[in-house]
């Protein structure tokens, strides 16, 4: 009897999870599923990796950026570091609170951005490399239930909230029904112009031991200029590391100490 | 005092060759100095033009907006107060127009490019629509048809019409487009989100040096649009004055005429308003500021070539101003001791000293005012000549430095007589030692010599 109820709700629960994958989602649901992809990426402790940023324009030499990400999501913390080319090597940009500041060792001065620059001039924001908070700043609604390749994808549409402070108002989603990964992304402008068309094809896991749980991390984004066609940046995400960061790094001094 | 003077012609027509080399070197320098002068005046004079047109009015009432202490952005709003203002309680202004201020990347067929953007209403715009003019398509189209070449399509007042777009040649030819084809505008709302704009091309115009490489103009509404703005909202109020040398002054009146109309305004600082970001940014205040230039602060970042051609011309004329100096001084040395004799013999027959001197000054001073004479006319001519050719200039950098595709001179008469009265009192400064020591040469000394 007691195989029989174990039988019963392993189909009743396999059929659920093969029935979400096509099946649309309800309001309810669509913001568990925003909050599933913001919670799994996120790490209660701090966060390192490399970036390697390449922009290719129309017209112009491949551009090829290295860069060291710093996060403290705890204290919605964040540098970027510019390690390469040469040119670039020591500028970095640091969020503290709400603002966002740029330094460039070589006029040695500080410049306060706006939270949606573009990093380094690439069609990458800092949206990407930081935090995703899909859930808290978007409102969604359901598209359709879509094959993206051989993935199932729940395609959502989400709005922004009033008051959030983002760059794009309007994106369009496809979200890998059963891992809960982004696969595909298409910002919009206000005006409703389609301006960029972001795939993540591979996510990875790590072990964080701040969380004693596995997050996700895109290893890949590749992003497509959809305004100027011939511009796309491909960012590629390397040696992540969750291990603690020294404790007052995330300072003007710290990241003009490392131009010096 | 005649005798003087002929006498002194006299001996410049027995000079020869020495006083046709030194006239022919006066002549030669002051017509240089007349055409250095019309070149940095042309310069002067299309800067203000481009300046006045393009980017500024004579006075502009402009300012800042800061939602949170530490982002500034250039608008104003109450802009009908403003203008009423400006209108009724300052006098001499002949034209008050306002204008929309961006910033965005502008999408084009085969580029794109970085632009200012201006929002008009264009059938406010007097001197824009006096001062520019369609740009031949030669201009801006590769490989154009050689019977189209000279063709000028477009028509500036179709930019009242929403969703168009005047640019300038240069620009026309980087993002590919002609009239008719279209433009994407990618830019952030004040509130950081993303928006872009789709605008036809109705007018690509002449350039007009630097300033017309990175300014775009839009129907005003079209900004107001791309920024989420209200209607009452603007970039710069911009007045023109009967009197453009009254900037400064009506300047000062109206920042006190705001002030007391319960406008904050911030101290007057001379640089252009894109300059201001970061020193308004980190100043500890919210809402709304004016801020009153002229449009000399409006291009102060440009005066640098005016001040450059100056500083050249300076030098050079200085040069050559101290070789001619030391020709006269030297000619008049020669003739010092060539007419020895004559000296003694005048001094022996009673001719004051006072006069010798005179003698010796009026031939430096004939010398001058003949020499200077012909070259400030030669050099105002050739100037003249130059100006009326319109000669197209060829490269682009050149074309920036002097902010006009042509070579644009301009004669001022007082220069020119300045020019010849200041030559003329060199010269004669330069005849001072020399006819001094003439004159006090003691007759009886001067007649012994030729003996």
């Amino acid at each position: 009897m007691m195989r029989l109820v174990l039988t019963a709700l392993l189909l009743t629960l396999m059929s659920s999870a093969a029935f979400a994958e096509t099946t649309p989602l309800t309001d309810a649901e669509m913001v568990a599923l925003l909050a599933r992809i913001d919670d799994q990426q996120r790490n209660s402790g701090d966060y390192k990796a490399l970036a390697f940023i390449e922009q290719r324009e129309k017209d112009k030499e491949k551009i090829v950026y290295e860069a060291v990400i710093y996060r403290r999501d705890a204290d919605d913390k964040l540098m970027i570091l510019f390690v390469r080319p040469k040119a670039e090597a020591g500028k970095g940009y640091l969020r503290v609170d709400d603002n966002l500041f740029i330094y460039d060792p070589s006029v040695g001065k500080w410049e306060r951005r706006t939270e949606r620059e573009r990093i380094g001039g690439t069609d990458s924001r800092r949206a990407d490399f930081d935090e995703s908070r899909l859930a808290e700043e978007y409102t969604p609604a359901y598209v359709a239930a879509e094959k993206l390749g051989k993935f199932d994808v729940h395609h959502l549409k989400l709005t922004a909230k009033d008051g959030v402070d983002v760059a794009y108002p309007v994106l369009e989603l496809w979200i890998d029904a059963n891992a809960g990964t982004i696969l595909k992304a298409q910002d919009y402008a206000l005006s409703g112009r389609l301006m960029r068309t972001a795939y993540y094809p591979k996510w990875r896991k790590i072990a964080s031991p701040s969380s004693g749980r596995e997050i996700y991390f895109p290893e890949e984004i590749r992003i497509y200029d959809e305004v100027e066609k011939a511009n796309q940046t491909l960012v590629v995400m390397r040696k992540v590391d969750l291990d603690p960061l020294p404790a007052n790094m995330f300072t003007k001094a710290w990241l003009e100490s490392q131009s010096r | 005092m005649s005798v003087l003077i002929a006498m002194a012609w006299r001996n410049l027509r027995q000079g020869g060759r020495r006083t046709s080399l030194l006239l022919a070197a006066l002549v030669a320098v002051t017509g240089l100095l007349v055409l250095l002068m019309a070149l940095s005046n042309g310069v002067e004079a299309s800067m203000v033009r481009a300046a006045t047109s393009l980017a500024a009015g004579h006075v502009n009432v402009a300012g800042f907006y800061k939602a949170t202490p530490d982002e500034g952005f250039p608008m104003i709003t109450e802009t009908s107060r403003i203008k009423s203002i400006a209108r009724e309680r300052v006098e001499g202004v002949v034209d008050v127009v306002d204008r929309h201020r961006g910033w965005a990347r502008v999408v084009g067929p085969s580029s794109s490019i970085w632009a200012a953007l201006y929002g008009v209403e264009v059938e406010q715009e007097n001197r824009l629509r006096e001062t520019l003019r369609p740009a031949p398509l030669s201009a801006y189209v590769d490989d154009v048809d050689p019977a189209r070449a000279d063709e000028r399509p477009g028509d500036l007042s179709k930019l009242g019409e929403p969703g168009t777009a005047m640019l300038f040649a240069a620009q026309a030819k980087r993002l590919g487009v002609q009239v008719g084809d279209g433009l994407t505008l990618r830019t952030e709302t004040l509130r950081g989100q993303s928006n872009t704009a789709d605008a036809t091309v109705v007018a690509v115009m002449d350039d007009l040096g630097l300033m017309s490489n990175w300014s775009i103009f839009l129907p005003k509404q079209t900004l107001l649009d791309l920024y989420g703005l209200d209607d009452d909202t603007t970039g710069a109020v911009m007045l023109y004055l009967d009197d453009i040398e009254r900037a400064p002054d009506v300047m000062a009146e109206l920042r006190a005429v705001y002030a007391d109309e319960g406008f904050e305004v911030l101290e007057h600082d001379p640089r252009p308003f894109f300059a201001k970001f970061q020193t308004v940014a980190g100043q500890d205040w919210t809402g709304a500021r004016l801020d009153l230039t002229t449009w000399t602060d409006e291009v102060s970042f440009l005066v640098w070539v005016i001040a450059a051609i100056d500083s050249v011309s300076f030098l050079l004329i200085a040069v050559l101003t101290g070789i001619i100096a030391i020709g006269i001084m030297n000619a008049l040395w020669i003739a010092v001791r060539e007419r020895t004799t004559e000296i003694g013999t005048l001094r022996a027959i009673g001719m004051s000293r006072r006069r010798v001197l005179v003698m010796f000054l009026a031939e430096a001073l004939l010398l001058g005012v003949v020499g200077c004479l012909i070259g400030t006319v030669g050099g105002a001519v050739v100037a003249l000549t130059l100006d009326a050719l319109s000669i197209p200039i060829p490269a682009a950098a050149v074309q920036a430095i002097l902010m006009n595709d042509r070579l644009h001179l301009v004669i001022e008469p007082l220069e020119l007589v300045t020019v010849v009265v200041g030559f003329t009192i060199v010269c004669g400064l330069s005849a001072l030692w020399p006819a001094a020591r003439a004159a006090r040469m003691p007759p009886i000394t001067a007649i012994q010599v030729h003996e």
